[in-house]
This record gives structure tokens, sequence and C-alpha cells, in this order.
């Protein structure tokens, strides 16, 4: 076959134009949004497949065989797309806001459950905290904002992910995933992120115990008492969206402590107390609660950093999510908040880097040091990167890598929402994981 | 006007930065002798140190400076330090050492004290703090400041070192304490109501442009008392923001023809607390 140098052709004669299979739940905002940008741009749409009928049981091949007959009655909008000969491209869109998929998953890593490959767990061999079995997990009641067994979740988490690499070999030969489940652990599971970006020589605010990790209350004050780190950042190791995350500081004169965190707690006298993200920033001074919510968190698996001072504007502090797709910085947009906590759900304003009053060299610093987070994970195309610059230095750091970073409202580049440029990208690349592979292929002629 | 700002983080003094030494090396610059704004921001790990060597520095070295008329101790946001626990300790020295200085902002009221507070030339003094301590209320009545002419007070709450009472506010609304004054915000206080009752019809209403009540927990109780007040009238702006009057309330300000800013309005606490599931974004 011969191409041109750098010539894109049109992707109706673009013989490897893949087809998208995207899991995740349909009819979300996410899957919602990916069929928009491609029925915008004029491509065929993707195949959505859904995390609960995989969940239940159902494979990946017998979803894919169920979808194609669907949509080969559709011949106009399918026309031509062979899976066999140009093998898809596999998405995986975020579980989360579904409850009945995140039920489905505690019970995936319940201790009794039939599929029990934890090989993509970077943890694995480290017990869960009182674990439920399969169906005590699968009676679990949706309460708004209850973060039910989080680890658990983590390991069926893992498990299912596990299970659609395996399944995608066998049902789709060739195909490719756009982010690898591989490293999609590894960005969800913050112990590993902040590990694989430090490896990489990023800069990364500095965690608390280099080779040792606090493991609790206790240890987490001993440790930042004696390494003189006053104010740290606590996360859940697999939260996401602010959820179980603390700013904390503690008072190295008179011993007193501050804990900003939405994590509400209910307390209960008869059994264990149920800890809910809160829409509400709370702040705790009393110990009893503080080491009750840090003794939670670290059973299930945390993570504590450095509190690196943000840049400001006008009192309040900014972070940075900058999305990346195939090793470009794209769509960006600053998180203003009068809290420590910068995450958009909790109303915090958002702006242009600009209008934060980050001047060109320090947005160009944010674009890099995201295009380099992302590709500490070489098997993985697109993520949103949340950068910090300091108030003081105007250093950049990586904060957190999220593979479903995308969903990012009102916000364009080069005229495009975040989903019809990874769509456009993507038909103009020919997207191989392989870390050496060029992303443009070019011709040897 | 020239403005420079010094500020020690954390990592910075973890690396042996000091603010002393910083101020001396302003004052060895070429743009000392026409600096007219110096703002000094965290002065390292302000919640263990306290500003005692910044105080010292900039005495030392005053004569450096012949234009300072503007001095802010402590400008830094809640990511460096919380302003409840930034360390404070007696500025009153800055006093004689600055002759012309016009304006003074201090942030922070931990262990802070203004014990021989008197100049002749100091227009301004702002002091923002999570809680203000009776000390530093005698402090100011015992002051002599005959050229003040604005007084600004985060007064705070008890949690954070408000330990006064509105006995120690009065004897700074007398007249005659401060001739010259035409701007009082006595702010951000758990005891607004009080405050607003005892201003309502205080003499000093009379020689002043602006009243800031802003930021406290005023209520319908404490706005009722300033609304029934024929002294009011005179005043040229009349700051209520931040408040919880009810919307009833901010109507009748609102029909007065008053100069007032009734923006801002609290919920009180008990609203709905909402949930979000975990994974949002």
């Amino acid at each position: 076959m011969m191409r041109k140098t750098g010539v894109i052709l049109p992707s109706q004669s673009e013989p490897l134009m893949r087809p998208m299979i995207v899991i995740g739940i349909p009819g979300d905002k996410r899957t919602s949004g990916i069929q928009q940008a491609r029925s915008d741009l004029g491509m065929p749409p993707a195949i959505i497949l859904s995390y609960a009928e995989f969940l239940q049981g159902r494979s990946l091949g017998d979803l894919m065989e169920e979808q194609k007959k669907q949509l080969s009655s559709q011949s106009s909008v399918y026309n031509g797309i062979d899976l066999s000969a140009a093998p898809p491209l596999l998405r995986l869109e975020s579980p989360g806001s579904s409850f009945e998929v995140e039920r489905a998953l505690i019970a995936l890593g319940a201790p009794d459950s039939d599929d029990i490959d934890d090989s993509l767990h970077p943890y694995a061999e480290r017990p869960d905290p009182r674990p439920l079995r399969v169906k005590v997990a699968r009676q679990l009641n949706d309460m708004q904002g209850v973060l039910h067994h989080p680890s658990q979740w983590f390991r069926g988490y893992c498990r299912m992910l596990a299970r659609l690499q395996r399944e995608a070999k066998a049902a789709c030969p060739g195909s490719l995933w756009l982010n690898d489940p591989a490293d999609i652990v590894a960005m969800t599971d913050k112990r590993q992120t902040q590990k694989i970006l430090s490896e990489a020589g990023l800069p990364i605010p500095r965690p608390v115990g280099e080779d040792q990790q606090p493991t609790d209350y206790a240890s987490l004050r001993e440790m930042m008492l004696s390494r003189r780190m006053h104010r740290v950042f606590i996360k859940l190791a697999f939260g996401s969206a602010a959820s179980g995350v603390i700013a904390y500081q503690i008072h190295p004169v008179t011993g007193a402590e501050i804990a900003l965190t939405t994590v509400g707690v209910e307390n209960y006298i008869t059994r264990p107390p149920i800890y809910y993200n809160s829409g509400k920033l709370r702040r705790y001074t009393d110990t009893a609660t503080i080491s009750g919510i840090f003794n939670w968190i670290y059973r299930h698996g945390a993570y504590a950093e450095q509190w690196i001072p943000k840049a400001g504007l006008k009192g309040k502090a900014f972070d940075i999510r900058q999305l990346v797709v195939l090793r470009e910085a794209c769509h960006a947009i600053a998180r203003v908040s009068p809290t420590p906590i910068t995450n958009l759900h909790l109303r915090n304003q958002r702006m242009s880097l600009s209008e934060a009053g980050l001047s060109e060299p320090i947005q160009e610093q944010v674009r890099n040091t995201a295009v380099q987070a992302l590709a500490a994970f070489p098997h993985s195309g697109v993520a949103g990167i949340d950068v910090l610059v300091s108030g003081g230095s105007q250093q950049c750091f990586v904060a957190d890598v999220n593979p479903f970073g995308d969903l990012l409202y009102d916000v364009k580049y080069r005229g495009c929402s975040t989903y019809e440029w990874e769509m456009k990208v993507l038909s103009a690349r020919d997207y191989i994981t392989h870390p050496s592979t060029p992303l443009i292929k070019e011709g040897s002629s | 006007m020239t403005e420079v700002k010094l500020s020690i983080g954390y990592d910075e003094f973890e690396e042996g930065q000091r603010i002393g030494t910083e101020i001396e090396k302003l004052s060895n610059s070429p743009e000392s002798s026409s600096l007219t704004s110096l703002i000094i921001g965290d002065w390292g790990q302000a919640y263990e140190n306290s500003s005692e060597e910044v105080v010292e520095a900039l005495v030392t070295h005053s004569a450096s400076f012949p234009a300072l008329r503007k001095l802010f101790i402590g400008e830094m946001d809640s990511e460096e330090c919380e302003i409840s626990w930034i360390t404070q300790s007696d500025l009153s020295p800055l006093l004689p050492a600055f002759p012309e200085l016009q304006s003074l902002t201090i942030q922070g009221g931990n262990e802070l004290s203004l014990a021989e507070l008197k100049h002749d030339k100091l227009e301004e003094l702002i002091i923002i703090s999570g809680g203000l301590s009776k000390t530093v209320l005698e402090n100011i009545a015992a002051s002599q400041l005959p050229n003040l002419r604005k007084l600004e007070l985060y007064l705070g709450v008890d949690d954070y070192g408000f330990d006064g009472g509105l006995a120690d506010l009065l004897p700074l609304i007398e007249v005659g304490k401060f001739p010259k004054l035409t701007y009082l915000g006595l702010k951000n206080s758990q005891i607004q109501d009080e405050i607003a009752g005892a201003l309502a019809n205080a003499p000093i209403l009379d020689q002043l442009d602006t009243l800031d009540l802003s930021l406290g927990i005023l209520s319908d109780e404490g706005a009722e008392l300033l609304l029934a007040s024929d002294r009011i009238k005179g005043l040229k702006a009349l700051n209520l923001s931040h408040h919880y009057m009810s919307d009833e309330m901010i109507n009748r300000w609102k029909q007065s023809g008053l100069p007032v800013d009734v923006s801002d309005k609290q919920e009180s606490d008990d609203e709905e607390d909402w949930r979000y599931p975990s994974i949002t974004e």
C-alpha cells in the first residue's frame, strides 16, 4: 500500500478506520457524548456494550455479536465495517455513576466470587477489611453518596478489567485498547499512579514516607511531625472526584489539627459508622472524628502527600485539568475554589488558564507536564491530568491522572468539544498502543 | 507607587531561607529607597514561627525605606496557612521605626499585640483575624492615633481567639477617641447583632462616612435596630454584606433608599446536605 508522507486520508477510503467499541453505561453522559460527537462528525456510531450486562455474566463475544446484529440491520450507518478486517478500538468508560454496576463490582471483589483473577490488582495480597460475601454484596442498598466498601470495589474492578482483557483477546483478535486495562488500574490506584510518575521522573507532591507509608492515623501523624511535613493531602487510594480526599494539617506546637474533607460520617451505637461523600466541605477539628475517618480510609488503602500551596486568584486556589489525547495536550480548565479541594462538582468555579492568571510559559509548562504524565502510561491514549501550579515557585506538579477525565463541558479546543476532538484525532491517526510506533503512520515511499 | 511582596514558602524555609535575610537583601537593593508599599507574606511556616523576625529585621533596616507608607504583615491565603493559625507577635515596634507610615494591615490574631500603639501619621489600621483577642482591643483602646481615618477589625469567633465582648468594643467608638475617623469596620463577628445595636445610635456615626458590619452573623434583630436609627441616614455607605437577614428585611433595606449593601445572604446551616456519587467527573 502506498501512502504519501503526512497525508491523512479521508476516512471513507481509510481501510484501517477502526470501529469503536465502548464499554460503559448506555445512555449516560459519556456514552451519549461519544455518539453525539461521532454523529456530528459523520462517523458511524460506536458499538456500546453495557458494563451491567457484562457483569451479569454475559461474555464480551456474546454482547458484541448481539450489537453487531442490531447494527447490521442499519446498514446505512454501518456499511462496510467488518470487525475482522479492521479490528476495533476498545474504549472503557467510567463505571461510576451506576449503583447497579458498583454493587456488581463489590460482589465480584468478594472472597467467594467465582472469578478471582487478581492479576491486575497491584496490592492483591493485601486483604480487604471485613469483606462482604457475594450474597451480602448483592443485597447492598443504594444509599446516595455512601462509600460502600471501597477496597472490595477496587478488587472487583481489577477482576472485571482482567476479564475484559482476557475476553477481548479471544473475541476481537487484533483489537486495540485506547487505554489499556492495566493502565486504567494503575491510574485508578493513586499509590501506583504516583509511583509510576515518580519513576518516570515527573514532579509529584512529595509522598509522606518514601519507602514506608503510614498505615493509620497514629503513624501518619508521627511521620508528619518527624518529617516536618505539617500539611498533607490524604486520598483514598482508589477514590475519584474528591471522593475520600482530605486536606489535613497539624499544628506542630499545639498539636491542634484541621481536616477539610467531603467525607461525612453517620455514627451508630450498634454498628460501624457509615462514611459518605457530602456535597459540603466539612471541617473537622476533633481527634475522635478525624482518627475514625483516617483509620477507615487507611484500612481500605490510602495515599498521603505533601500539600503544595496552589497558585491562587483573589484568595482562591486552583488546579488545572489538562486533557491529553494521543500525546497532544488539548482542552484545559482551571478549577478555582475558595477551599483546598478543587473538584468541579463541589460547585467550584471554572476558568480558562488565562483567566486564572497563568502566563503563556506556565501554560506551556502545564501542557508539557501533562503530556509527559500520560507518556508514563505508554499503553494509553487519553487521560485528564490534574496539574498543580505552586503558588510560590510556579512549578508544576502532577496530582492525578484520570483515565476518564474527559467529561468536560463547555470547553473547546480548536472549535471541538472533548469527544469531538478525540474522535477526530482517533480517526485521523491509526492508533497503535505500542510505545515505539509512531502515532501517524507515514508511508515508506 | 512601588510595591514589593516578600514570602518564604514551605520548601524554601526547609532549605534554610529566612525572611530576615530577604528583608536585609531588599534593604540593600536600589529599589528600597523608593519603595512605598511592602507586603510580608508567609515568613516561613507561620503556624509555627511568629512574626518576631519580621519585626526585628524591619526595625533594623527601617532607614533604608524612607518612602514606605504602607505595610502589610501576614498576607497569606489558606493554601499557605490558616488565618487562625498565623502566629503574630508584638508589632508595635514597627510604628516608631516608620514615622511616615500611613497604612498598617495585619493578618492573623494569634499572639498578636500592639503594646505601644502610638503614631502621629497613621491613617489606616486593618486587622484581619479569625479571632481577635481582648488584649488587642485593649491596645487599640489605649492607643494614640490622632490621624486615624480608617479602622477595620475582623473580630472573629471565640474558637479562634475572640475572647472579648461588646464592653471591649465600646471604648473604640467613643467620640474623641479617633477624632478623624470616617471609616469604621467592626466585622466578621459572632456578636454582630450586639455590635449593630450598640452602633445604631452611637454619636460616632455623625463623623463617619462608612460603617462596615459585613462578614458577620447579622440577623433581623440587629438590622431592625439599625434601620430604626436616624443617625445611619448620614452615612455614605453601610456595608452589611454576608448576613443572615430575612428576605423581608432585605426588601426593607432596599426600599429605605439608604446606601446599603445587603448582598451575599447566608443560609443557616440546616440547609439540605446533598451527597454525590464517587465517580462524577
